[in-house]
């Protein structure tokens, strides 16, 4: 199939079913619609509310108005509401929500479809035959499944030739969820909307209710107290290679900090445990315990690197059967220290 | 020793204050950050930014710096801090250098001694100190021949990947002589700037081959727990194309103690190679061949992977904020050019001659230790403990590496 007989113009319904695209948001500006009026607008408020209640609770928006311009402007509305929530979890929740409900109304459709909405994130992509339903630039690939887990996702072992990357419907959707999630996501990023009328947030705050007790279910805290026997094997040795005075690469040693400091080993103990070692340089070490900690810099608080990221560097070391399990060092800790605590 | 630095300075400062020296300006000079290394003072100096290569040669010249370097990424403000610069994206840069290489020479032009008990050797620097475990050494490190085809042979494999599998044209491949004993290459392609950190750690994966589902252990368990499902499948692109094919050149030419390097000990590989060949690797019939299991395959299959990766410095092209050597600037531990060449010309570039940045003159040097080693078309050493007359690139790279002095 050629690329323009693959292609198809984007009708109102399909805005309805997938109100972040670019050209929705157009038709948004032609539906008389203001952000002072908007509690007034009943319907659209009412959707607009149910789409961020059922993000929240259930990870989905919601079933759909019956009302194509009501679906639309209910999304903008939505974004306003959780924007005026200031609250970071409910703001990535909603958009994993919009994506996740775009994934399974993808699932339903044809190819031309499919590949309106990939242009509409301005995808390099075309018919993948005679291999695959589609091809793909490799950069819009990256961009997409560098984030995503498992050795099926990985670029090496995809069909790539001349920068294309060929695949099937399934996985393009895949793909198509991430960059949904990082459009609203994106257009979530905003710190405040001044002047909102009182209603507005006042539910806003209900909101932020309903999220703390959702948050409060799904937390799994790290132990209180540092417990070494729940090291992953990584970790393990490049505690070994440190306390034998072996020399640690940058990353090594980067890794080996932002774990400790993350499971809540304090600066001054880190320093007190690297004093023991033998190329132990106490400005240095200070500087980067601080920085990592988020101390310094830009005040961010640095995680120790996934585990994809290790073994790329060769880091990882001695798999064992509960790394296969886990994606990062510290959710190895977590769990460990779990059936620690049980056996 | 102090005659030897002025001397090395003092040429050092003729070339960047040659107004026919060849600096050529980075892509968006202007977004870039540059850090270069203070001669004397051995201090590195950061956060600089040049509205304009002419502006940044007026400093070069004032200040002769022994080793110039300058962001793979672009900035908003390159001279900020870290945290406030304004990331914009970044060139994708790859570093192959003959450090991270094992090399058939095995380093036996280096040396190194330990900085807490004084033993020391030749060869690769290891680990820890024999004598008193120690894990500090002073090195004296060299690029040989070996080094440098080492270095090339990666780089090769890499061009290759990043023409045919990532679909990049050779106008978009910059290719480098580092100066010293390894190639970068440089993409600035507008495509790729954007890309992220992990974007950027799946490119490195894909170019040294981790991750191949066909090798991996834990997949294959899986693999085969379901029922008729086949072991061992390659098809015909990128990654499973090049193990096919080199899989294929191996054992054409592998003998019985070839194989058993690679801890196959059957005979039927060698016995039935053309059948084998046919059978499996070209009609993709792996399975059900006398005395060839999936397991074989696999060991197969993992030693070319060994040997078709391109064995890059993986921090190098995922660090997004990267200070590499800048182009046409001079490498402080040799003398030496950093210099682009086509990538088509990998294979006749010879860094020994085109790298070389002073070529006129002269100098009388006494020289420690040096091993046989060649510049341009002169067949130079060894030498050990001699007053001799060298060309000034020859003295210059002895001094710069610390085996000769200027002689009285």
């Amino acid at each position: 199939m050629a690329a323009s007989q693959m292609e198809k113009a984007l009708s109102s319904e399909d805005f309805a079913k997938y109100p972040f695209l670019k050209h929705a948001s157009k038709q948004i500006a032609n539906l008389d619609f203001t952000i002072s009026n908007l509690s007034s607008e009943k319907t659209v408020f009412d959707r607009a509310l149910n789409r961020v209640t059922c993000a929240i609770n259930e990870m989905h928006t919601g079933k759909m108005a019956n009302d194509k311009k009501t679906e639309i402007s209910s999304f903008a509305a939505a974004l306003i509401l959780v924007i005026a929530t200031k609250n970071s979890w409910i703001k990535k929740r909603y958009a994993l929500a919009v994506a996740k409900t775009a994934h399974a109304q993808m699932l339903n459709e044809k190819i031309d479809t499919l590949t309106a909405i990939a242009k509409d994130f301005d995808w390099d992509i075309c018919a993948g035959s005679p291999y695959k339903d589609f091809r793909i630039g490799f950069t819009f690939y990256l961009r997409n499944a560098a984030h995503m887990h498992g050795i099926e996702w990985k670029l090496v072992n995809q069909i790539m030739d001349r920068g294309m990357v060929y695949l099937n419907k399934d996985k393009v959707i895949r793909l198509l969820q991430e960059e949904v999630k990082a459009r609203v996501e994106k257009r979530l990023d905003i710190p405040e909307i001044k002047n909102l009328p009182e209603e507005i947030n006042l539910i806003a705050n209900d909101l932020v209710r309903l999220a703390q007790e959702q948050i409060g279910e799904e937390t799994d805290n790290l132990p209180k107290v540092v417990v070494q026997a729940a090291f992953p094997p990584c970790i393990n040795a490049l505690y070994a290679d440190a306390a034998a005075s072996h020399h640690l690469s940058h990353i090594g040693r980067f890794t080996l900090t932002a774990f400790l400091v993350n499971i809540g080993m304090t600066p001054e103990a880190l320093n007190e445990l690297f004093k023991t070692f033998s190329d132990y340089n106490e400005r240095l070490t200070r500087y980067q315990i601080e920085h990592i900690a988020g101390e310094r810099g830009s005040g961010t608080r640095y995680t120790c690197p996934q585990c994809s990221v290790l073994q790329t560097h060769s880091v990882c070391k001695n798999r064992d059967e509960l790394c296969r399990r886990i994606y990062h060092p510290l959710k190895y800790y977590v769990l460990k220290q779990k059936s620690l605590k049980s056996a | 020793m102090e005659a030897s630095r002025e001397f090395v300075y003092k040429k050092f400062a003729e070339y960047y204050r040659d107004p026919s020296t060849e600096i050529p300006a980075p892509l968006h000079t202007e977004q870039r950050e540059f850090g270069y290394l203070m001669f004397k003072e051995r201090f590195m100096v950061r956060h600089r930014s040049f509205s304009s290569i002419s502006n940044l040669r007026a400093v070069l010249a004032e200040t002769v710096p022994s080793d110039v370097y300058h962001s793979c990424a672009y900035y908003e403000n390159p001279d900020f801090d870290m945290d406030k610069k304004g990331w914009v994206g970044s060139d994708l840069v790859f570093d192959i250098d003959a450090d991270h290489i094992p090399t058939s020479c095995n380093k036996i032009h280096d040396e190194f001694k330990c900085v807490k008990c004084g033993f020391s050797g030749r060869g690769i620097t290891p680990e820890a100190c024999p004598c008193c475990e120690g894990t500090k050494f002073e090195t004296k490190i060299w690029a040989c021949d070996l080094c440098i085809q080492s270095a090339r042979e990666e780089t090769g494999k890499l061009l290759d990947m990043l023409e045919n599998d990532f679909g990049f044209s050779t106008d978009d491949l910059h290719v480098f002589f580092s100066g010293h004993r390894g190639y970068h290459v440089h993409l600035e392609a507008e495509s790729v700037r954007s890309l992220d950190a992990m974007a950027r750690k799946e490119i490195v994966d894909y170019v040294t081959g981790l991750g191949l589902a066909v090798l991996d252990k834990e997949a294959d368990e899986k693999r085969r727990k379901r029922k008729g499902a086949k072991h061992f499948i390659l098809h015909d692109f990128g990654w499973n194309r090049r193990l096919k094919v080199a899989m294929e050149k191996f054992l054409l030419n592998a003998s019985k103690e070839d194989l058993k390097a690679v801890g196959i000990r059957n005979r039927a590989l060698i016995e039935n190679k053309d059948a084998i060949i046919k059978r499996a690797i070209n009609e993709g019939r792996w399975e059900s061949i006398n005395g060839v299991s999936v397991q074989t395959w696999l060991k197969l299959a993992e030693y070319v992977r060994e040997q078709q990766a391109s064995k890059i410095d993986t921090v190098v092209t995922t660090d997004v904020h990267r200070l590499i050597r800048m182009n046409g600037t001079l490498h402080g531990k040799t003398g030496l050019m950093k210099v682009e060449f086509p990538a088509k010309s990998l294979a006749d570039f010879d860094p020994f001659s085109g790298a070389v940045a002073f070529k006129k003159g002269e100098v009388k040097v006494f020289v420690s230790d040096a091993p046989e080693f060649r510049l341009g078309d002169e067949a130079l050493g060894p030498y050990k403990n001699q007053t001799v007359v060298l060309p000034t690139a020859a003295a210059v790279m002895l001094i710069c590496k610390r085996r000769a002095e200027v002689a009285p």
